[in-house]
């Protein structure tokens, strides 16, 4: 009974932290004052360890790291977005950007809301390895600091056309961008040592390996191309949010591709 | 930059023109070069021939560079705007083999002929990485000096690539990757590569023991008229047999009775320990809409015994599934040709190594499951290995190098071509 009680507690867990986080977003949107911001922080960071408590408590229940369904990795991206914009706001002071990074991660919880998908029990034994864990924190964290620089972009791109001046918000995407790229890099990397212990070669161009590598150089040519054209804003942005795109092909829409069926790496339903 | 729009192409200083068009005569030239051939498989040459070939690669690179590293294309070569095409290149083919599944037989001509269905071992593919491998030399040996903590990132993570990269296209013909079935109490010595040929190992692997670890098996509703699994929005599909009671659908289930192996006698199922005996359970099911009550027996079934369903009602009959695999490992005793001998247990994710081979679990007699007296091991020697490892490591240092230190301050306005 224990996971499916576990999972029937979500609702009540995820509202709570939905609701936090939006009025947190309705505080940092709407106030002014020194000490509703403190306020708005003091909600978010509440509503983010309420649901590292659930998934910690999942983890527990469920016997096994709840790192393999689609639904189970959006957990942890809720989690990790909602940290990040938090961090880059006590960092660099940018609003709009915790505002954004709560309300995806709202909409990724809502997501879960709808769609509970089955919390199986069971993990096939290529799975179970103590690289598991790192190979696939390390890469959700490195996504959700790849999508907080999306966000960035996009932003970027829409000011851009308002006319203003936007150096500061880019060199906040470089700073998202090489720390994600530092994390994708690893999560890369962890995979090719596991893949050597599990299945005896450290590369074999699995559909997954194939896209997370093309995701890998989309983010190297930003970072190229940021290095050789400082000036060059809008193109450096334009790659960013397109490098995004192919970020969310690797995570969702390889599972959809004829070519990737029975990969390890297709998130079971 | 306005310069550069009236510079002709192949004036120097070169820029992003000349390093699109590098590029795309590269993969023209490959893509030529394979349909010429006929869409043929390409594989480098085996020891020694690509250890050599690729001393003369680092000589030639080397010489190369310390020569004419004055001259305006060189000092291209070493540069973002021959890398970023070089880069894009590159990506388009991984992007193709992101489309195309890969090593599988296609009937489309042109996936054929232009080799799209076996990229890595195509000349677009070997000509790009010779290319990258190139420009990622060059940029090393560039960044060598001066030795200052901002060229030590660099050097970790381009070197790193080069050294993982090279060796990996250096070492792909070294790799032996063999197949052995071996079965309990009988030594095997001999096991068969990809395509079928029988190697002769010089070590002997006698298993002493094959053990299968299951999680409880699962059960599930099937529709009577479709035989198919029942779904429901917002519902599990499938519950694992580890508890008592549950609720399914709009069935509240009972677990009576469980036995991990069993055998059928008469209607009943007992308790056995012998090949071919299954999970079975006896269940109570309570349709909570009409308050009927079924009882009896399910087994999942095996290579001896029919699997057993439990009819419900008209529509609805509840099956259990065979057991998935928890762990599975083997126990074996491993002879060298020195006459030792060791034993040693090999589990998934838990290889071990000797004499140069890693021997892992691969599988087993599937359709007999727990009783299986077969397991599959997988032999792996790849003698280039710890040179990839050397490159693998060097980009981690690298990427904990970018962690620390983030992005190079005054972006890339010095230093670069």
């Amino acid at each position: 009974m224990e996971e499916l009680k576990m999972w029937l507690n979500f609702p009540v867990f995820a509202s709570f932290a939905i609701v936090l986080w939006l009025a947190a977003t309705g505080l940092f949107l709407f106030s002014a004052s020194k000490m509703l911001n403190r306020l708005a922080a003091g909600l978010s960071v509440t509503g983010t360890a309420i649901l590292l408590v659930f998934v910690i408590m999942l983890w527990i229940s469920i016997d096994r790291p709840p790192m393999r369904t689609l639904g189970e990795t959006r957990l942890w991206y809720a989690i990790f977005l909602s940290g990040i914009g938090l961090v880059s706001y006590l960092r660099w002071k940018y609003k709009w950007l915790v505002c954004y990074s709560l309300t995806l991660a709202v909409m990724f919880l809502s997501v879960n809301l709808n769609h509970p998908e089955t919390y199986d029990k069971t993990l096939m034994p290529a799975l179970q390895s103590p690289w598991f864990v790192p190979h696939v924190i390390v890469y959700i964290f490195a996504y959700a600091l790849l999508g907080a620089s999306s966000l960035v972009a996009i932003r970027n791109l829409f000011v851009k056309q308002s006319g203003k001046a936007i150096s500061g918000p880019v060199s906040m995407a470089d700073n998202l961008v090489y720390l994600g790229f530092s994390f994708l890099t690893l999560g890369l990397l962890f995979g090719a040592l596991w893949a050597k212990e599990a299945w005896g070669h450290y590369w074999t161009w699995d559909p997954k390996e194939t896209w997370a590598f093309i995701t890998w150089m989309f983010y190297l040519v930003y970072i190229h191309y940021r290095f050789r054209n400082p000036l060059a804003h809008n193109k450096a942005m334009m790659i960013l949010a397109a490098s995004f795109v192919i970020l969310l092909i690797c995570w969702f829409g390889v599972n959809y591709l004829p070519s990737a069926q029975n990969s390890v790496h297709v998130y079971t339903e | 930059m306005s310069d550069e729009n009236s510079r002709k192409t192949w004036v120097h200083p070169w820029s992003y023109r000349e390093g699109t068009i590098v590029t795309v005569a590269i993969l023209l030239l490959g893509f030529a070069l394979q349909a010429a051939g006929g869409g043929m498989v390409l594989r480098v040459a085996g020891f020694p021939w690509n250890l050599i070939s690729g001393i003369v690669f680092l000589g030639i690179l080397v010489t190369f560079y310390f020569w004419l590293k004055k001259h305006p294309a060189v000092k291209w070569l070493g540069g973002v705007k021959a890398a970023l095409p070089a880069i894009l290149g590159f990506t388009f083919l991984v992007l193709l083999m992101g489309f195309v599944k890969q090593d599988v037989v296609h009937q489309n001509n042109l996936v054929r002929i232009l080799g799209l269905s076996h990229l890595v071992q195509t000349w677009p593919f070997i000509l790009i990485n010779l290319y990258l491998m190139v420009l990622l030399g060059i940029v090393t040996l560039k960044r060598l000096t001066p030795f200052t903590r901002r060229n030590v990132g660099f050097f970790l993570n381009h070197f790193g690539l080069f050294l993982a990269l090279f060796s990996t296209a250096r070492g792909s013909s070294d790799v032996q990757t063999l197949n052995m079935n071996c079965y309990e109490n009988q030594s095997e010595w001999r096991a068969s590569d990809r395509r079928g040929n029988i190697v002769e190992l010089p070590l002997a692997i006698k298993l002493l023991d094959f053990t299968i670890d299951e999680f409880r098996p699962k059960v599930t509703i099937i529709d009577n008229k479709t035989g198919k699994i029942l779904m429901g929005k917002n519902r599990q599909s499938f519950e694992l047999l580890d508890r008592d009671t549950f609720v399914f659908f709009e069935y509240h289930l009972e677990v009576d009775t469980f036995l991990a192996t069993s055998g059928k006698v008469g209607e009943s199922y007992f308790a056995v320990n012998e090949p071919g005996s299954a999970p079975s359970a006896r269940v109570k099911v309570t349709n909570s809409l009409d308050g009927t009550v079924t009882s009896g027996w399910i087994c999942s079934g095996s290579f001896v015994l029919q699997p057993e369903a439990l009819k419900l009602n008209d529509h609805h009959s509840l099956v259990m599934l065979p057991a998935e695999p928890k762990k599975f490992s083997s126990e074996v005793s491993v002879l060298t040709k020195d006459g030792t001998s060791r034993n040693l247990t090999i589990e998934v994710n838990k290889p071990i190594m000797i004499n140069g081979w890693t021997i892992y679990q691969l599988s087993y007699n599937e359709e007999m499951g727990r009783w299986s007296d077969m397991s599959v091991l997988q032999l792996v020697r790849d003698p280039w290995l710890p040179a990839v490892y050397s490159g693998i490591f060097l980009m981690m240092a690298g990427a904990v190098f970018l962690f620390i230190f983030g992005k190079p301050k005054n972006g890339g306005v010095e230093n670069v071509a």
